[in-house]
């Protein structure tokens, strides 16, 4: 089976080690890297074969609030890359606001996922269900 | 100028038009007494002069007697009414004001006394003499021929009589003229006072409606002012370039209404900062907690073999408070949230709200719930969701009661509807009733009812934001009512 490939872009380590337990749980094969912030993903993914990553992540998950350069205004710098744009972003937060959900929506991520993780919660389940998709396609291929 | 003075040069205006009024009428009246007086003299007049007239037709008819019979009793009558003719004279003269009325009665006198002198008197003296003798007796016969034959005697009384006839016609004329310059002045009076009466009504409504124009007007203005800010319109003033009293009340005004648009936006602001660092700080607590959280329940997960159960009584405590640490944060959020979002407003029937609000609290079966005819309002649901949800979940829940009893109800107003929420419950002492409605503040001891004090300051804030009222009728022991208001737009 293929891993499915995930750029995690969070500050809080805690976050992190909660994240990859949850993923473990659902079964999720992955291969991670992780970016503290907005600038540092950036770099990495324009660093890709270089001392970064191999090839582009399959998906990557990115909570909002960040030092330097937040959730939002990365997403935003991925639109504008031609050779991104396609990339399949996940925000991850512990912001349940409206106002928050909208300018996601408004950026078209592909889930929107809530922390405390909880694989069955009503706001994060279509997400997880989107990944492990992902991750079933990928390995078929 | 100052409206006072306005006032009072009206005023002063009129009361000097009704002066020179009074004053006109006065005059007149003056006339009227003086024309009275003029009246009776004049009728004195003619009948002193009717009576002298008589009397001098006596004196002829006396003289004519005696010399005919010689008795002595012609001469007397003769005697009494020449007396009395003296006295009228006098009297006449006295009453007499028109010159050619004085000039004729001397006319009168002069042809009297000349009839006097050539008749009278020498035929008298005749008349005496001739009873003496016979020749004295011929002597006064011819003497009596001669003086008659003559008829001058006759053209001296019939003088007389035309010059009385002209002194009684002028007479006359003299009252005609008199009354006609009355009329006159009566005349002339009437149509003046009238004038002026007309006009100081003309002036005064002509002043009353200037002044009404100029007060009102603006007071109208003042009045629509103060509405505005009653309903939150700060951004008003009045543009008066006049300089009265009302020009500076509505300086005053502008002044009120600059310094209250100050202060509210300070306030605004201040409590805008509050909520963004209300919002803030508990949403970055929530990161902390929620990682303190994950660590025990990893531990739990992972390595329960390797904890004693003292160790993991301990992190079950913790586990409890992170729960209450995290409530505290969500009810500050919640309740920092409260008119930041736009609300949208629905058709919303109050019985199916109170309906949901029961589903979403766990042991409300156990509870009897009486719910009145509540109305349909076009209304924020999420915000009268959460009203009642608070109000109903604290009347469920601090009930001591074997059989806990809530009652909800509603009394229809003008512009409102006054919705009740009434329990069987604890109650509440008076002096905590303002206190229970300040964020973080529980009457309960935390250990027994998990409470973070958040649920009435959110309604308080909720109906404030809405500028409605709650109210509570309660005593320890007794239950309590809440009630607030909510408008029916």
């Amino acid at each position: 089976m293929k891993p499915i490939n995930i750029l995690l872009v969070e500050d809080d380590q805690l976050d992190v080690m909660e994240i990859r337990r949850t993923l473990d749980k659902a079964n999720i094969i992955y291969q991670m890297m992780t970016a503290r912030n907005g600038e540092e993903a950036l770099t990495l993914l324009a660093d890709r074969g270089g001392s970064g990553i191999e090839e582009l992540p399959d998906i990557l998950l990115i909570d909002i609030n960040m030092p330097k350069m937040d959730g939002f205004e990365l997403i935003e710098a991925i639109r504008k890359q031609e050779e991104w744009k396609h990339l399949k972003c996940f925000i991850i937060t512990t912001s349940n606001e409206r106002v928050d959900r909208k300018a996601a929506e408004k950026l078209g991520v592909s889930g929107y996922i809530t922390k405390p993780l909880k694989l069955n919660s009503p706001t994060s389940m279509d997400a997880f269900n989107l990944i492990i998709d992902l991750m079933n396609f990928k390995s078929k291929e | 100028m100052k409206i006072s003075r306005y006032i009072f040069l009206t005023f002063f205006f009129i009361l000097l038009l009704f002066s020179i009024t009074t004053y006109i009428n006065y005059r007149l009246s003056q006339m009227v007494v003086v024309n009275e007086e003029y009246l009776s003299r004049s009728g004195n007049i003619i009948r002193e002069a009717g009576r002298f007239q008589r009397n001098i037709l006596t004196m002829v008819n006396g003289l004519h007697g005696y010399l005919l019979t010689g008795e002595r009793s012609f001469i007397e009558s003769y005697d009494t009414a020449s007396v009395e003719n003296d006295s009228i004279l006098v009297e006449l003269s006295s009453l007499l004001t028109d010159s050619s009325q004085s000039r004729l009665l001397k006319e009168i006198k002069q042809l009297n006394d000349q009839w006097t002198d050539e008749y009278t008197e020498p035929l008298k003296q005749a008349k005496i003499l001739s009873n003496v003798s016979a020749k004295n007796l011929d002597s006064f016969n011819n003497f009596y021929k001669e003086k008659f034959a003559t008829g001058h005697e006759q053209s001296i009384q019939s003088l007389l009589k035309v010059k009385f006839k002209r002194f009684a016609t002028h007479e006359y004329e003299i009252r005609e003229a008199n009354m006609e310059r009355l009329a006159a002045a009566v005349g002339k009076t009437r149509k003046l006072s009238l004038m002026l009466i007309i006009l100081s009504i003309l002036a005064a409504s002509a002043v009353i409606r200037f002044l009404v124009k100029k007060i009102s007007r603006r007071l109208r203005q003042m009045a629509n002012m103060a509405n505005d800010i009653a309903i939150g319109n700060y951004n008003v003033s009045i543009k008066d370039i006049g300089r009265d009293e009302l020009s500076s009340l509505g300086h005053s005004l502008n002044h009120m209404a600059s310094e209250l648009s100050r202060n509210i936006s300070l306030l605004q602001r201040s409590n805008e900062e509050l909520d963004q660092y209300a919002h803030v700080v508990s949403h970055d607590l929530k990161g902390p907690l929620r990682g303190i959280g994950n660590v025990i329940s990893w531990i739990e997960e992972d390595h329960k073999e390797e904890v004693t159960p003292k160790v993991n009584e301990y992190l079950a405590l913790i586990k409890g408070r992170i729960v209450r640490a995290e409530n505290l944060v969500e009810g500050l959020l919640s309740y920092a949230r409260i008119d930041k979002e736009e609300m949208e407003k629905e058709i919303t029937p109050v019985n199916a709200l109170i309906g949901e609000v029961l589903e979403n609290l766990p042991g409300h079966e156990k509870v009897s719930v009486e719910v009145g005819e509540l109305p349909v309002i076009h209304t924020e649901k999420i915000l009268l969701f959460q009203v009642f949800s608070n109000l109903i979940n604290n009347a469920i829940r601090y009930n001591d009661k074997e059989k806990r009893e809530v009652r909800i109800y509603c009394k229809e107003h003008k512009d409102l509807y006054e919705f009740f929420v009434e329990d069987n419950g604890m109650g509440i002492s008076e002096i905590y009733h303002k206190r229970i409605f300040i964020i973080f503040q529980t009457l309960a001891d935390r250990d027994s009812y998990e409470s973070t004090g958040v649920g009435l300051a959110i309604v308080r804030k909720i109906l404030d934001s809405k500028k409605q009222d709650i109210r509570l009728v309660s005593q320890p022991g007794l239950g309590s009512i809440f009630s607030f208001t909510w408008p029916k737009n």
